[in-house]
């Protein structure tokens, strides 16, 4: 039988999903099955989101949602039942303080099962550098919503070069005013237009 | 003002003023709009820019004058300092050039919750007015803010004329919004949205508490002013950010009801409309014909805008920030070429999307220029 948390997290439900998943907590429901049924309501929530269904707003209130059930189910779950998509790191680029577009990547990108290390705001090309030799991240993902963080784009990139990381991470960036013409000038490997399109993007580079 | 401005002024306003009613055009309008641009093409700093309430005026028509002839009129004036218009309009604190950011930075707003959830009470038996006399002390230096207004209050009704006596048109004259996109600011995105859905009778309520204030003070500024148009903006209002039920419910009938008194008084609502509002695009058929622009700014697919509006709602824009930015010259002149070719030429005046970056390369300025004088 189907998890009723995958339905009222798909529809938004806040207070009854909320009231749900604190219910099987304590009826000593698996973490795992609770956490399996929020992303299957996440995954419908994307898909809602790219047939026109579903706009900005309710991708955020679904990550606000997802993020609260993370917070009541996390004292549960230990490392070894924690499964992964794969390692993304994310910031909003040097000399661009904006973060809302960047924290609903990292909400989406975490309700898809991906390992995401957030630097937030401001971050300096080496900083994205070190980050990836931290982490072993195969995929990093560039916000910016001001056009005159364009070249903290391409400096980030270029210090990937130099440290020989390059050909081994892919390259994806967005953000307001974030298109083709920015990619091409950047040297990105990808940009997304919104947040489930950099789901959609990760999910293909690392499957 | 020069004989030769005069004719330039009145051959250009009535160009603009064509577009706008979608008469014929000897040649279809080319808008500047250019904040930050002007004073980078013209050698001055961003701090100098920000910090003087005198300067930018000055730098921006000199900016256009070093354009050339082809500039037609600019989309909003541009007075005080843009640092403090911004803190009014949004609610949030800005980082200003020379103080918190380098002399050469954009200005950016720095968005935090200041609003808390109690103030929906707070407005609701307060109302605006008391609303911004609070959060503005948390969100810029009231000293400078005060300063800024001094000027504005001593200049304001000049500054048109000094547009006009360089021969530009103004179309419009500060910029007002719906109360949505204030509270917005004041909360802060994340939870302002979240409001929406947690508590929405509570800030509708809100809401329509403060939208007479904020339509009267948007009419006030536009008449004091002397220019027939203002913005009416719209950004996390979006119809791309906001669930159809959302919008209709916390946007739309406030856009409506806040042309429909700025028409009645005279003004043109200039639509200043940020992100992607396609979905919604045929709702301005509810607006009175020919009385409103709709400015875009690239994301907005134009020529749906086209099919939808026709001859009804005059549409300016809308070169995308990033081909100013990021783009070649030769970009900027198959944008225009292609604008001109599908929507033009009647009910368009060619305009950088919502506002030409800091960093547009100076060549692509030009480039857009010399193609509305080629295709225009």
């Amino acid at each position: 039988m189907e998890n009723q948390v995958k339905t009222l997290m798909a529809e938004l439900k806040e207070e009854q999903v909320l009231a749900l998943v604190k219910k099987q907590i304590d009826d000593g429901v698996d973490v795992n099955e609770i956490l399996a049924a929020c992303q299957e309501g996440m995954i419908s929530v994307g898909k809602k989101f790219e047939t026109g269904k579903y706009y900005i707003s309710d991708l955020m209130m679904a990550g606000e949602i997802f993020k609260q059930i993370s917070e009541l189910i996390a004292p549960f779950m230990t490392t070894e039942n924690r499964s992964s998509a794969g390692k993304i790191v994310v910031g909003t680029v040097k000399d661009d303080i904006h973060d809302i577009g960047k924290d609903l990547v990292v909400g989406m990108l975490k309700s898809a099962n991906f390992e995401v290390t957030d630097l937030g705001v401001d971050v300096p090309a080496e900083r994205f550098v070190e980050a990836v030799k931290e982490t072993g991240a195969t995929v990093v993902s560039l916000s910016a919503l001001m056009t005159v963080a364009f070249d903290s784009i391409k400096a980030t990139i270029s210090a990937f070069e130099e440290a020989g990381l390059r050909g081994k991470i892919k390259i994806m960036i967005g953000g307001g005013p974030v298109d083709e013409t920015v990619c091409k000038y950047t040297g990105a490997d990808n940009w997304g237009a919104d947040a489930q399109a950099a789901v959609t993007i990760a999910k293909g580079w690392l499957s | 003002m020069s004989s030769e401005n005069e004719k330039l002024y009145k051959k250009r306003l009535t160009r603009i003023q064509n577009a706008i009613n979608h008469e014929p055009v000897d040649k279809i309008p080319c808008i500047y709009m250019g904040v930050a641009f002007s004073p980078r093409y013209m050698g001055m700093t961003q701090k100098q820019f920000c910090m003087d309430p005198a300067v930018s005026m000055d730098v921006t028509i000199k900016a256009m004058k070093r354009l050339g002839d082809g500039i037609d009129g600019i989309n909003s004036m541009a007075f005080g300092m843009i640092t403090m218009g911004l803190t009014a309009m949004w609610l949030s604190k800005v980082l200003t050039p020379g103080i918190e950011l380098d002399d050469e930075a954009l200005w950016q707003v720095a968005e935090k919750e200041v609003m808390t959830v109690e103030d929906y009470d707070f407005i609701i038996n307060n109302g605006y007015e008391a609303f911004f006399g609070k959060m503005l002390p948390q969100v810029c230096d009231m000293e400078m803010f005060g300063k800024n207004m001094a000027w504005v209050e001593a200049n304001l009704t000049t500054i048109k004329d000094n547009y006009q006596s360089a021969g530009y048109p103004v179309i419009s004259a500060g910029a007002t919004s719906i109360p949505f996109e204030a509270l917005c600011g004041a909360r802060s995105m994340n939870q302002f949205f979240f409001d929406l859905y947690r508590i929405p009778d509570k800030v509708q309520e809100a809401l329509e508490v403060c939208l007479p204030f904020i339509i009267e003070s948007g009419k006030g500024f536009c008449k004091a002013a002397g220019v027939s148009g203002t913005w009416v903006g719209g950004w996390r209002s979006a119809s791309a950010m906001l669930a159809p039920d959302l919008w209709d419910r916390f946007a739309w009938p406030h856009i409506k009801k806040i042309c429909i008194e700025l028409i009645e008084d005279g003004i043109t609502p200039v639509l200043h409309w940020d992100q992607d509002w396609t979905r919604d695009l045929a709702r301005l058929l509810e607006l009175p014909a020919k009385k409103c622009v709709l400015n875009l700014d690239g994301m907005t697919d134009i020529r749906k805008a086209k099919e939808i509006l026709n001859d009804h709602t005059a549409i300016m824009g809308d070169v995308p920030p990033a081909t100013l930015a990021a783009g070649t010259p030769e970009d900027v002149r198959n944008y225009i070429k292609d604008l001109v070719h599908d929507i033009g030429p009647k009910g368009l005046l060619l305009c950088p999307g919502c506002d030409a970056p800091l960093n547009t390369k100076p060549e692509n300025m030009e480039a857009f220029v010399a193609a509305c004088n080629e295709f225009g």
